[in-house]
Protein backbone atom coordinates (compact mmCIF):
# COMPACT_ATOMS: atom_id res chain seq x y z
CA UNK A 1 0.00 0.00 0.00
CA UNK A 2 2.84 2.35 0.97
CA UNK A 3 4.59 1.48 -2.27
CA UNK A 4 1.46 2.35 -4.29
CA UNK A 5 1.11 5.67 -2.47
CA UNK A 6 4.80 6.49 -2.96
CA UNK A 7 4.58 5.57 -6.65
CA UNK A 8 1.50 7.79 -7.00
CA UNK A 9 3.33 10.72 -5.42
CA UNK A 10 6.41 10.16 -7.58
CA UNK A 11 4.46 9.93 -10.81
CA UNK A 12 2.49 13.05 -9.88
CA UNK A 13 5.69 15.09 -9.41
CA UNK A 14 6.54 15.56 -13.13
CA UNK A 15 2.91 16.47 -13.82
CA UNK A 16 2.99 19.03 -11.03
CA UNK A 17 6.19 20.53 -12.46
CA UNK A 18 4.65 20.63 -15.95
CA UNK A 19 1.58 22.36 -14.58
CA UNK A 20 3.88 24.93 -13.00
CA UNK A 21 5.21 25.96 -16.41
CA UNK A 22 2.69 27.79 -18.51
CA UNK A 23 2.69 27.31 -22.27
CA UNK A 24 4.05 30.72 -23.18
CA UNK A 25 6.15 32.20 -20.37
CA UNK A 26 8.77 30.77 -20.52
CA UNK A 27 8.18 28.13 -23.19
CA UNK A 28 9.66 24.66 -22.90
CA UNK A 29 11.81 25.40 -25.95
CA UNK A 30 13.39 28.45 -24.34
CA UNK A 31 13.89 26.58 -21.05
CA UNK A 32 15.62 23.70 -22.80
CA UNK A 33 17.78 25.98 -24.96
CA UNK A 34 18.84 28.03 -21.94
CA UNK A 35 19.61 24.81 -20.07
CA UNK A 36 21.85 23.71 -22.95
CA UNK A 37 23.60 27.08 -23.07
CA UNK A 38 24.25 26.82 -19.31
CA UNK A 39 25.53 23.25 -19.75
CA UNK A 40 28.05 24.40 -22.38
CA UNK A 41 29.15 27.39 -20.29
CA UNK A 42 29.54 25.13 -17.21
CA UNK A 43 31.85 22.92 -19.28
CA UNK A 44 33.87 26.00 -20.20
CA UNK A 45 34.03 27.17 -16.57
CA UNK A 46 36.04 24.28 -15.14
CA UNK A 47 36.07 21.28 -17.46
CA UNK A 48 36.68 22.11 -21.12
CA UNK A 49 39.03 24.68 -22.68
CA UNK A 50 38.41 27.35 -19.97
CA UNK A 51 38.15 30.20 -22.43
CA UNK A 52 36.65 32.60 -19.82
CA UNK A 53 33.43 33.04 -21.78
CA UNK A 54 31.99 31.61 -18.57
CA UNK A 55 32.93 34.69 -16.53
CA UNK A 56 29.87 36.54 -15.20
CA UNK A 57 29.79 39.46 -17.64
CA UNK A 58 30.22 37.41 -20.85
CA UNK A 59 27.67 34.91 -19.50
CA UNK A 60 25.20 37.73 -18.87
CA UNK A 61 25.74 39.34 -22.28
CA UNK A 62 25.62 35.99 -24.13
CA UNK A 63 22.44 34.89 -22.35
CA UNK A 64 20.84 38.28 -22.89
CA UNK A 65 21.76 38.20 -26.59
CA UNK A 66 20.46 34.62 -26.80
CA UNK A 67 17.10 35.77 -25.43
CA UNK A 68 17.03 38.99 -27.44
CA UNK A 69 18.10 41.63 -24.86
CA UNK A 70 21.87 41.79 -24.26
CA UNK A 71 21.44 45.02 -22.27
CA UNK A 72 19.59 43.15 -19.51
CA UNK A 73 22.50 40.70 -19.39
CA UNK A 74 24.92 43.60 -19.09
CA UNK A 75 22.89 45.27 -16.30
CA UNK A 76 22.91 42.09 -14.17
CA UNK A 77 26.26 40.67 -15.28
CA UNK A 78 28.30 43.81 -14.61
CA UNK A 79 27.79 44.13 -10.81
CA UNK A 80 28.18 40.35 -10.50
CA UNK A 81 31.44 40.44 -12.49
CA UNK A 82 32.77 43.21 -10.24
CA UNK A 83 31.92 41.39 -7.02
CA UNK A 84 33.15 37.97 -8.23
CA UNK A 85 36.41 39.28 -9.75
CA UNK A 86 38.35 37.82 -6.82
CA UNK A 87 36.85 34.31 -7.10
CA UNK A 88 39.22 31.78 -8.61
CA UNK A 89 37.90 28.49 -10.09
CA UNK A 90 40.93 26.49 -9.00
CA UNK A 91 41.18 23.25 -7.09
CA UNK A 92 39.61 23.13 -3.67
CA UNK A 93 38.80 26.82 -3.29
CA UNK A 94 35.21 28.03 -3.07
CA UNK A 95 34.01 28.53 -6.59
CA UNK A 96 30.27 29.02 -6.37
CA UNK A 97 28.24 28.40 -9.48
CA UNK A 98 27.60 31.78 -11.02
CA UNK A 99 27.14 30.32 -14.50
CA UNK A 100 23.87 28.46 -13.94
CA UNK A 101 22.42 31.16 -11.69
CA UNK A 102 23.27 33.95 -14.17
CA UNK A 103 21.89 32.09 -17.19
CA UNK A 104 18.70 31.30 -15.27
CA UNK A 105 18.28 34.83 -13.91
CA UNK A 106 19.07 36.76 -17.09
CA UNK A 107 16.93 34.30 -19.07
CA UNK A 108 14.01 34.61 -16.65
CA UNK A 109 14.22 38.43 -16.60
CA UNK A 110 14.31 38.79 -20.39
CA UNK A 111 11.61 36.19 -20.97
CA UNK A 112 9.37 37.87 -18.39
CA UNK A 113 9.46 40.96 -20.60
CA UNK A 114 11.12 43.33 -18.11
CA UNK A 115 13.05 46.13 -19.74
CA UNK A 116 16.14 46.86 -17.67
CA UNK A 117 17.93 50.13 -18.11
CA UNK A 118 21.64 49.95 -17.53
CA UNK A 119 21.78 50.20 -13.74
CA UNK A 120 25.18 51.78 -13.43
CA UNK A 121 25.35 55.18 -15.00
CA UNK A 122 21.60 55.37 -15.64
CA UNK A 123 19.83 58.64 -15.04
CA UNK A 124 16.90 56.96 -13.35
CA UNK A 125 16.86 54.69 -10.33
CA UNK A 126 13.61 53.01 -11.32
CA UNK A 127 15.02 49.57 -12.11
CA UNK A 128 17.97 49.56 -9.71
CA UNK A 129 16.14 47.81 -6.80
CA UNK A 130 15.08 45.11 -9.27
CA UNK A 131 18.69 44.68 -10.42
CA UNK A 132 19.68 44.45 -6.73
CA UNK A 133 17.00 41.77 -6.19
CA UNK A 134 18.40 39.79 -9.11
CA UNK A 135 22.03 40.18 -7.97
CA UNK A 136 20.97 38.89 -4.56
CA UNK A 137 19.44 35.88 -6.32
CA UNK A 138 22.75 35.29 -8.13
CA UNK A 139 24.55 35.25 -4.76
CA UNK A 140 22.10 32.84 -3.15
CA UNK A 141 21.69 30.49 -6.10
CA UNK A 142 25.40 30.51 -6.85
CA UNK A 143 26.12 29.46 -3.25
CA UNK A 144 23.54 26.68 -3.60
CA UNK A 145 25.14 25.62 -6.90
CA UNK A 146 28.50 25.30 -5.12
CA UNK A 147 27.14 22.26 -3.28
CA UNK A 148 26.14 20.72 -6.62
CA UNK A 149 29.75 21.21 -7.81
CA UNK A 150 31.07 19.52 -4.68
CA UNK A 151 28.61 16.66 -5.22
CA UNK A 152 29.82 16.28 -8.79
CA UNK A 153 33.44 16.20 -7.64
CA UNK A 154 32.62 13.47 -5.12
CA UNK A 155 31.12 11.47 -7.99
CA UNK A 156 34.40 12.02 -9.90
CA UNK A 157 36.29 10.55 -6.93
CA UNK A 158 34.08 7.45 -6.91
CA UNK A 159 34.49 7.00 -10.67
CA UNK A 160 38.23 7.55 -10.40
CA UNK A 161 38.37 4.63 -7.95
CA UNK A 162 36.35 2.59 -10.45
CA UNK A 163 39.18 3.22 -12.91
CA UNK A 164 41.48 1.15 -10.69
CA UNK A 165 40.04 -1.91 -12.43
CA UNK A 166 41.94 -0.87 -15.55
CA UNK A 167 45.18 -1.10 -13.57
CA UNK A 168 44.37 -4.82 -13.26
CA UNK A 169 42.78 -5.72 -16.61
CA UNK A 170 44.50 -3.09 -18.82
CA UNK A 171 41.26 -2.01 -20.56
CA UNK A 172 42.13 1.50 -21.69
CA UNK A 173 38.64 2.26 -23.04
CA UNK A 174 37.25 2.30 -19.49
CA UNK A 175 39.39 5.31 -18.59
CA UNK A 176 38.06 7.22 -21.60
CA UNK A 177 34.48 6.25 -20.72
CA UNK A 178 34.89 7.52 -17.15
CA UNK A 179 36.40 10.78 -18.40
CA UNK A 180 33.57 11.25 -20.92
CA UNK A 181 31.05 10.49 -18.14
CA UNK A 182 32.60 13.26 -16.02
CA UNK A 183 32.28 15.70 -18.94
CA UNK A 184 28.67 14.73 -19.50
CA UNK A 185 27.90 15.06 -15.77
CA UNK A 186 29.19 18.64 -15.80
CA UNK A 187 26.95 19.44 -18.77
CA UNK A 188 24.00 17.73 -17.11
CA UNK A 189 24.58 19.57 -13.82
CA UNK A 190 24.52 22.88 -15.67
CA UNK A 191 21.42 21.92 -17.62
CA UNK A 192 19.35 20.56 -14.71
CA UNK A 193 20.37 23.27 -12.21
CA UNK A 194 19.53 26.01 -14.70
CA UNK A 195 16.13 24.58 -15.59
CA UNK A 196 15.19 24.28 -11.90
CA UNK A 197 16.50 27.77 -11.09
CA UNK A 198 14.77 29.28 -14.11
CA UNK A 199 11.42 27.93 -12.98
CA UNK A 200 11.97 29.05 -9.37
CA UNK A 201 13.03 32.54 -10.40
CA UNK A 202 10.27 33.02 -12.94
CA UNK A 203 7.49 31.62 -10.73
CA UNK A 204 8.60 32.77 -7.25
CA UNK A 205 11.53 35.17 -7.14
CA UNK A 206 10.40 37.74 -9.73
CA UNK A 207 6.75 37.90 -8.54
CA UNK A 208 7.98 38.26 -4.92
CA UNK A 209 9.65 41.57 -5.86
CA UNK A 210 6.27 43.31 -6.08
CA UNK A 211 5.50 42.41 -2.46
CA UNK A 212 8.73 43.61 -0.85
CA UNK A 213 8.48 46.26 1.91
CA UNK A 214 9.83 49.73 1.21
CA UNK A 215 12.78 49.32 3.56
CA UNK A 216 13.99 46.26 1.64
CA UNK A 217 13.38 48.01 -1.70
CA UNK A 218 15.51 50.93 -0.49
CA UNK A 219 18.28 48.54 0.56
CA UNK A 220 18.10 46.72 -2.77
CA UNK A 221 18.40 50.04 -4.55
CA UNK A 222 21.69 50.63 -2.75
CA UNK A 223 23.03 47.13 -3.43
CA UNK A 224 24.27 47.68 -7.01
CA UNK A 225 25.92 50.90 -5.81
CA UNK A 226 27.73 49.14 -2.94
CA UNK A 227 28.86 46.10 -4.90
CA UNK A 228 31.42 47.79 -7.18
CA UNK A 229 33.09 49.30 -4.11
CA UNK A 230 33.20 45.93 -2.36
CA UNK A 231 34.47 44.11 -5.45
CA UNK A 232 37.16 46.69 -6.15
CA UNK A 233 38.06 46.83 -2.44
CA UNK A 234 38.45 43.04 -2.45
CA UNK A 235 40.84 43.20 -5.41
CA UNK A 236 42.85 46.06 -3.89
CA UNK A 237 43.21 43.96 -0.73
CA UNK A 238 44.48 41.08 -2.88
CA UNK A 239 47.06 43.28 -4.62
CA UNK A 240 48.12 44.95 -1.36
CA UNK A 241 47.49 48.66 -0.78
CA UNK A 242 51.14 49.58 -0.22
CA UNK A 243 52.42 48.11 -3.45
CA UNK A 244 49.46 48.98 -5.65
CA UNK A 245 48.39 52.49 -4.64
CA UNK A 246 50.41 54.48 -7.24
CA UNK A 247 48.97 52.36 -10.08
CA UNK A 248 45.46 52.45 -8.64
CA UNK A 249 45.46 56.19 -8.05
CA UNK A 250 46.84 56.98 -11.51
CA UNK A 251 44.30 54.67 -13.14
CA UNK A 252 41.45 56.19 -11.14
CA UNK A 253 42.48 59.77 -11.90
CA UNK A 254 42.92 59.20 -15.64
CA UNK A 255 39.66 57.37 -16.16
CA UNK A 256 37.68 59.75 -13.92
CA UNK A 257 38.88 62.77 -15.88
CA UNK A 258 38.41 61.10 -19.27
CA UNK A 259 34.89 59.84 -18.44
CA UNK A 260 33.80 63.09 -16.83
CA UNK A 261 35.25 65.60 -19.26
CA UNK A 262 36.09 63.87 -22.54
CA UNK A 263 33.53 61.11 -23.20
CA UNK B 1 62.96 2.50 -32.31
CA UNK B 2 66.67 2.99 -33.04
CA UNK B 3 68.53 6.01 -31.70
CA UNK B 4 68.87 7.59 -35.19
CA UNK B 5 65.17 7.24 -35.98
CA UNK B 6 64.29 8.68 -32.62
CA UNK B 7 66.50 11.75 -33.03
CA UNK B 8 65.12 12.33 -36.58
CA UNK B 9 61.58 12.20 -35.23
CA UNK B 10 62.50 14.55 -32.36
CA UNK B 11 63.82 17.14 -34.79
CA UNK B 12 60.50 16.97 -36.73
CA UNK B 13 58.41 17.19 -33.59
CA UNK B 14 55.16 15.29 -32.94
CA UNK B 15 53.20 13.98 -35.92
CA UNK B 16 50.19 16.17 -36.74
CA UNK B 17 47.69 13.40 -36.01
CA UNK B 18 49.13 12.60 -32.59
CA UNK B 19 49.59 16.26 -31.74
CA UNK B 20 45.97 17.01 -32.63
CA UNK B 21 44.72 14.09 -30.53
CA UNK B 22 46.84 15.16 -27.55
CA UNK B 23 45.78 18.80 -27.95
CA UNK B 24 42.05 18.10 -28.15
CA UNK B 25 42.17 15.84 -25.12
CA UNK B 26 44.35 18.25 -23.16
CA UNK B 27 41.52 20.81 -23.33
CA UNK B 28 39.54 18.57 -20.99
CA UNK B 29 42.42 17.88 -18.58
CA UNK B 30 40.36 19.16 -15.63
CA UNK B 31 37.07 17.49 -16.59
CA UNK B 32 37.48 14.58 -14.16
CA UNK B 33 39.10 16.66 -11.40
CA UNK B 34 38.70 14.93 -8.04
CA UNK B 35 39.73 15.76 -4.49
CA UNK B 36 41.98 12.70 -4.05
CA UNK B 37 44.26 12.81 -7.10
CA UNK B 38 43.07 15.93 -8.90
CA UNK B 39 43.95 15.73 -12.64
CA UNK B 40 45.26 12.12 -12.70
CA UNK B 41 42.38 10.72 -14.75
CA UNK B 42 42.56 13.69 -17.14
CA UNK B 43 46.31 13.22 -17.65
CA UNK B 44 45.92 9.51 -18.36
CA UNK B 45 43.13 10.24 -20.88
CA UNK B 46 45.42 12.75 -22.63
CA UNK B 47 48.28 10.25 -22.80
CA UNK B 48 46.21 7.36 -24.21
CA UNK B 49 46.51 8.34 -27.92
CA UNK B 50 50.27 7.97 -27.56
CA UNK B 51 49.87 4.54 -25.87
CA UNK B 52 47.70 3.44 -28.80
CA UNK B 53 50.48 4.22 -31.30
CA UNK B 54 52.65 1.57 -29.63
CA UNK B 55 52.59 -2.21 -30.00
CA UNK B 56 49.87 -3.32 -27.58
CA UNK B 57 50.84 -5.51 -24.68
CA UNK B 58 48.47 -6.11 -21.77
CA UNK B 59 51.16 -5.97 -19.12
CA UNK B 60 52.69 -2.80 -20.55
CA UNK B 61 49.26 -1.17 -20.78
CA UNK B 62 48.63 -1.89 -17.10
CA UNK B 63 52.03 -0.53 -16.08
CA UNK B 64 51.47 2.52 -18.30
CA UNK B 65 48.15 3.24 -16.57
CA UNK B 66 49.73 2.80 -13.15
CA UNK B 67 52.39 5.39 -13.98
CA UNK B 68 49.71 8.01 -14.66
CA UNK B 69 47.11 7.06 -12.07
CA UNK B 70 48.93 8.86 -9.26
CA UNK B 71 48.32 12.38 -8.00
CA UNK B 72 48.81 15.07 -10.61
CA UNK B 73 47.95 18.75 -10.61
CA UNK B 74 49.15 21.63 -12.72
CA UNK B 75 47.88 24.79 -14.39
CA UNK B 76 45.63 23.86 -17.35
CA UNK B 77 47.02 26.61 -19.61
CA UNK B 78 50.64 25.46 -19.15
CA UNK B 79 49.93 21.73 -18.78
CA UNK B 80 50.93 20.96 -22.37
CA UNK B 81 54.59 21.72 -21.65
CA UNK B 82 54.51 18.83 -19.15
CA UNK B 83 52.42 16.60 -21.43
CA UNK B 84 54.81 17.12 -24.37
CA UNK B 85 57.74 16.28 -22.08
CA UNK B 86 55.98 13.16 -20.80
CA UNK B 87 55.37 11.91 -24.37
CA UNK B 88 59.08 12.30 -25.05
CA UNK B 89 59.91 10.43 -21.86
CA UNK B 90 57.57 7.60 -22.86
CA UNK B 91 59.29 7.40 -26.25
CA UNK B 92 62.65 7.18 -24.49
CA UNK B 93 61.26 4.40 -22.33
CA UNK B 94 59.93 2.49 -25.35
CA UNK B 95 63.25 2.90 -27.21
CA UNK B 96 65.20 1.71 -24.17
CA UNK B 97 62.91 -1.32 -23.89
CA UNK B 98 63.46 -2.16 -27.57
CA UNK B 99 67.21 -2.04 -26.97
CA UNK B 100 66.93 -4.32 -23.95
CA UNK B 101 67.52 -1.56 -21.42
CA UNK B 102 65.10 -0.12 -18.85
CA UNK B 103 64.27 3.36 -17.68
CA UNK B 104 63.50 3.68 -13.98
CA UNK B 105 59.73 4.07 -13.29
CA UNK B 106 60.64 6.83 -10.83
CA UNK B 107 61.89 9.01 -13.72
CA UNK B 108 58.36 9.67 -14.98
CA UNK B 109 57.06 10.33 -11.47
CA UNK B 110 59.90 12.74 -10.73
CA UNK B 111 59.49 14.57 -14.06
CA UNK B 112 55.70 14.79 -13.79
CA UNK B 113 55.62 15.88 -10.14
CA UNK B 114 58.45 18.40 -10.17
CA UNK B 115 57.55 20.07 -13.46
CA UNK B 116 53.81 19.82 -12.79
CA UNK B 117 54.23 21.68 -9.51
CA UNK B 118 56.55 24.29 -10.99
CA UNK B 119 54.17 25.04 -13.89
CA UNK B 120 51.22 25.04 -11.48
CA UNK B 121 52.85 27.73 -9.37
CA UNK B 122 53.88 29.75 -12.41
CA UNK B 123 50.45 29.39 -14.05
CA UNK B 124 48.61 30.38 -10.88
CA UNK B 125 50.71 33.53 -10.59
CA UNK B 126 50.39 34.41 -14.26
CA UNK B 127 46.84 33.38 -15.14
CA UNK B 128 44.73 33.19 -11.98
CA UNK B 129 46.32 36.05 -10.02
CA UNK B 130 47.65 38.14 -12.91
CA UNK B 131 45.75 37.97 -16.19
CA UNK B 132 42.33 36.91 -14.88
CA UNK B 133 41.73 39.86 -12.51
CA UNK B 134 43.16 42.23 -15.14
CA UNK B 135 40.84 40.76 -17.77
CA UNK B 136 37.89 40.94 -15.36
CA UNK B 137 38.54 44.63 -14.76
CA UNK B 138 39.09 45.30 -18.48
CA UNK B 139 35.72 43.79 -19.41
CA UNK B 140 34.05 45.66 -16.52
CA UNK B 141 35.50 48.88 -17.86
CA UNK B 142 34.17 48.09 -21.34
CA UNK B 143 30.85 47.06 -19.80
CA UNK B 144 30.58 50.37 -17.92
CA UNK B 145 30.88 52.12 -21.27
CA UNK B 146 28.22 49.78 -22.71
CA UNK B 147 30.63 48.11 -25.18
CA UNK B 148 29.11 44.63 -25.23
CA UNK B 149 30.75 43.46 -28.46
CA UNK B 150 34.13 44.63 -27.19
CA UNK B 151 33.58 42.57 -24.00
CA UNK B 152 33.00 39.42 -26.05
CA UNK B 153 35.82 40.36 -28.45
CA UNK B 154 38.36 40.73 -25.63
CA UNK B 155 37.40 37.37 -24.12
CA UNK B 156 37.58 35.88 -27.62
CA UNK B 157 41.14 37.20 -28.06
CA UNK B 158 42.16 35.58 -24.77
CA UNK B 159 40.46 32.31 -25.78
CA UNK B 160 42.32 32.14 -29.10
CA UNK B 161 45.60 33.20 -27.46
CA UNK B 162 45.47 30.48 -24.82
CA UNK B 163 44.59 27.86 -27.45
CA UNK B 164 47.67 28.89 -29.49
CA UNK B 165 49.81 28.72 -26.34
CA UNK B 166 48.52 25.21 -25.57
CA UNK B 167 49.11 24.04 -29.16
CA UNK B 168 52.66 25.40 -29.34
CA UNK B 169 53.68 24.32 -25.83
CA UNK B 170 52.91 20.70 -26.67
CA UNK B 171 55.68 20.64 -29.30
CA UNK B 172 57.98 22.75 -27.12
CA UNK B 173 57.65 20.32 -24.21
CA UNK B 174 58.24 17.37 -26.56
CA UNK B 175 61.38 18.87 -28.10
CA UNK B 176 62.89 19.97 -24.78
CA UNK B 177 62.13 17.02 -22.49
CA UNK B 178 64.21 17.42 -19.32
CA UNK B 179 65.50 20.75 -20.67
CA UNK B 180 62.05 22.20 -19.86
CA UNK B 181 63.71 23.32 -16.63
CA UNK B 182 65.46 25.99 -18.73
CA UNK B 183 62.07 27.30 -19.89
CA UNK B 184 61.01 27.67 -16.26
CA UNK B 185 64.10 29.69 -15.48
CA UNK B 186 63.46 32.18 -18.26
CA UNK B 187 63.04 35.76 -17.09
CA UNK B 188 60.03 36.47 -19.29
CA UNK B 189 57.69 34.56 -16.94
CA UNK B 190 58.39 36.89 -14.05
CA UNK B 191 58.26 39.92 -16.29
CA UNK B 192 54.90 38.70 -17.62
CA UNK B 193 53.55 38.20 -14.09
CA UNK B 194 54.66 41.69 -13.05
CA UNK B 195 53.12 43.27 -16.18
CA UNK B 196 49.84 41.37 -15.68
CA UNK B 197 49.62 42.42 -12.03
CA UNK B 198 50.38 46.08 -12.75
CA UNK B 199 47.92 46.10 -15.63
CA UNK B 200 45.37 44.65 -13.23
CA UNK B 201 46.08 47.42 -10.71
CA UNK B 202 45.76 50.18 -13.32
CA UNK B 203 42.58 48.63 -14.77
CA UNK B 204 41.11 48.29 -11.26
CA UNK B 205 41.81 52.00 -10.72
CA UNK B 206 40.34 52.85 -14.12
CA UNK B 207 37.17 50.87 -13.36
CA UNK B 208 36.85 52.65 -10.01
CA UNK B 209 37.39 56.05 -11.68
CA UNK B 210 34.84 55.38 -14.41
CA UNK B 211 32.29 54.17 -11.87
CA UNK B 212 32.86 57.28 -9.73
CA UNK B 213 32.54 59.57 -12.74
CA UNK B 214 29.28 57.90 -13.77
CA UNK B 215 27.53 57.98 -10.40
CA UNK B 216 28.67 61.50 -9.45
CA UNK B 217 27.79 63.24 -12.71
CA UNK B 218 24.96 65.77 -12.58
CA UNK B 219 21.48 64.35 -12.97
CA UNK B 220 22.08 60.98 -11.35
CA UNK B 221 19.59 60.89 -8.47
CA UNK B 222 21.82 59.35 -5.80
CA UNK B 223 21.97 60.94 -2.35
CA UNK B 224 25.57 62.24 -2.00
CA UNK B 225 26.02 61.15 1.62
CA UNK B 226 24.75 57.64 0.94
CA UNK B 227 26.86 57.33 -2.18
CA UNK B 228 30.14 58.29 -0.52
CA UNK B 229 29.39 56.21 2.57
CA UNK B 230 28.60 53.25 0.34
CA UNK B 231 31.78 53.65 -1.72
CA UNK B 232 34.01 54.07 1.34
CA UNK B 233 32.33 51.18 3.18
CA UNK B 234 32.70 49.00 0.10
CA UNK B 235 36.36 49.84 -0.37
CA UNK B 236 37.22 49.66 3.32
CA UNK B 237 35.31 46.56 4.40
CA UNK B 238 37.53 43.89 2.77
CA UNK B 239 40.57 45.52 4.36
CA UNK B 240 38.88 45.79 7.77
CA UNK B 241 37.65 42.18 7.64
CA UNK B 242 41.20 41.01 6.78
CA UNK B 243 39.66 38.00 5.06
CA UNK B 244 39.12 37.48 1.37
CA UNK B 245 35.51 36.47 1.27
CA UNK B 246 34.05 34.78 -1.82
CA UNK B 247 32.01 37.15 -3.98
CA UNK B 248 28.76 35.38 -3.04
CA UNK B 249 29.39 36.18 0.64
CA UNK B 250 30.22 39.79 -0.27
CA UNK B 251 26.77 40.14 -1.87
CA UNK B 252 25.18 39.13 1.44
CA UNK B 253 27.52 41.46 3.37
CA UNK B 254 26.51 44.27 0.98
CA UNK B 255 22.84 43.49 1.53
CA UNK B 256 23.31 43.66 5.32
CA UNK B 257 25.11 46.98 4.95
CA UNK B 258 22.41 48.29 2.60
CA UNK B 259 19.67 47.28 5.05
CA UNK B 260 21.50 49.09 7.86
CA UNK B 261 21.87 52.21 5.70
CA UNK B 262 18.21 51.99 4.67
CA UNK B 263 17.15 51.65 8.30
CA UNK B 264 19.30 54.65 9.27
CA UNK B 265 17.68 56.75 6.53
CA UNK B 266 14.21 55.52 7.58
CA UNK B 267 14.82 56.39 11.26
CA UNK B 268 16.19 59.82 10.39
CA UNK B 269 13.04 60.42 8.34
CA UNK B 270 14.85 60.65 4.97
Amino acid sequence: MDFVAAWGTLSAAPLAIMAWVPAADPTWTSILLLGMLAGLLCLDDTALAQTWFSQPLPVGVLTGAFCGDPLAGLAIGLPVQLILAGNLPVGQSFTGDHVTSLVAIVGAVVLSGRDLGLALGARTLGEIPFVGWMVLAVGLFSSAGHFMIQLERRAHSVWMLEGHRTLRDGRLGRIEQIHARCLFTTFLRGFVTTVIMLLLIRRLWIPAFDHLPNLVLGALGMLPLLLPGLGIGNLIDRYGVRSSWPWLVSGTAISYLVTRFVL
Amino acid sequence: MSGDKLSTRRSRGLTFKLKLALFVRSLSLQASWNHERMQNLGLLTVMLPWARTQRRNLNQDRVFCRRYYEFFNTNPYLANFVIGGLVRLEEDRAAARDNGATLSPGTTTMFRDSLGRAFASLGDQLFWLGIRPAMAMAICLLGLHGQMLAVLGLVGIFAVGQLILRWRSLDRGYRLGFDLVDVLQHRHWHRGIAIAERSGMVLTGMTAGTYLAMVTRPGVPVHDGLLWFGILAGLGLPMILRRRLPGEMLILVALGLALLLGFAVFVSGG
